[in-house]
């Protein structure tokens, strides 16, 4: 008989959403500073 | 300014791909049947790691040219490349526990693979903070650029460790000295997302690039001190 699938998903969607906070919310940090020095 | 908009483009373009890299890894790329859907974490976890470590070599490199040439620019690019791949370095370190926890039973394991890339990490950040520490820009390239150089030397520990020492982390799969262990449409999903980091790694490290300019400029013209 075939082994099951482990049933995982909550990790995935976990780490997916956390490396799209960390990218996302590093361009935007990248966005305010540099709009920041422009306006100074 | 002119490099500003184009790294903005750049990062933005790569923010939408990787979207497209969720659908291609969520939809269209085939479940692995021991591991299930979090083996589908690879795909962020590998090109990230990957960038994590060039971007430190890359760090190390312009280190070395600017000790010898004294090329501000140099120095400018290894800030932005090391504040990159302090980036990619913190999601490595966040998706590997969370993969690792229901593959290993464990969060963690201060195994040599996942201890270095802390070190990584670590040097990634002292790297950040000796910068912010040092207020003559001359002695502050200088520091910073020996750190560099060391971190680049911990790079082959980083990614051999798996080969040298006996460790929980699997082997490489693609980047091996023989043909990638992956079916074709998982190699695919894996080569998109390698293409997607490499856009976002340029689009940071240019962004970032600009952003060090516009500050010296801002200094020189604040009556703060030039680089030396």
């Amino acid at each position: 008989m075939p082994e099951a699938v482990p049933q995982n998903a909550g990790y995935m969607i976990a780490a997916y959403i956390i490396v799209a906070v960390i990218l996302g919310g590093y361009a935007l940090s990248l966005y305010l500073r540099t709009r920041r020095s422009l306006r100074a | 300014m002119k490099m500003i908009r184009v790294g903005r483009w750049m990062t933005a373009i790569a923010l939408v791909l990787l979207a497209g890299v969720y659908v291609r890894a969520l939809v269209y790329t085939p479940v692995e049947r021991s591991q299930g859907l979090a083996q589908k974490i690879f795909y962020l976890h590998v090109p990230a790691a990957i960038w994590a470590e060039t971007a430190m070599v890359l760090v190390g490199l312009a280190s070395i040219f600017y000790l010898f040439l004294k090329d501000p620019r140099l120095d400018r690019f290894a800030e932005s490349s090391a504040e990159a791949g302090a980036v990619f370095a913190a999601v490595v370190l966040t998706t590997g526990p969370i993969w690792g926890k229901p593959i290993w039973g464990t969060w963690w394991s201060w195994d040599a693979r996942l201890t270095l890339t802390l070190f990584l990490f670590l040097l990634y950040v002292g790297y950040l903070l000796l910068r912010g520490a040092v207020a003559d820009p001359g002695a502050r390239a200088r520091y910073a650029a020996v750190l560099g150089i060391c971190g680049m030397v911990l790079v082959p520990f980083v990614h051999l460790s798996v080969y040298m020492f006996r460790t929980l982390h699997p082997m490489p799969i693609v980047l091996k000295p023989s043909a990638p262990s992956l079916p074709p449409s998982m190699l695919a999903t894996w080569l998109f997302s390698l293409l997607v980091f490499t856009l976002l790694y340029v689009g940071f490290v240019v962004q970032r690039y600009a952003l060090s300019y516009l500050r010296e400029q801002l200094e020189a013209a604040t009556g703060g001190i030039g680089h030396a």
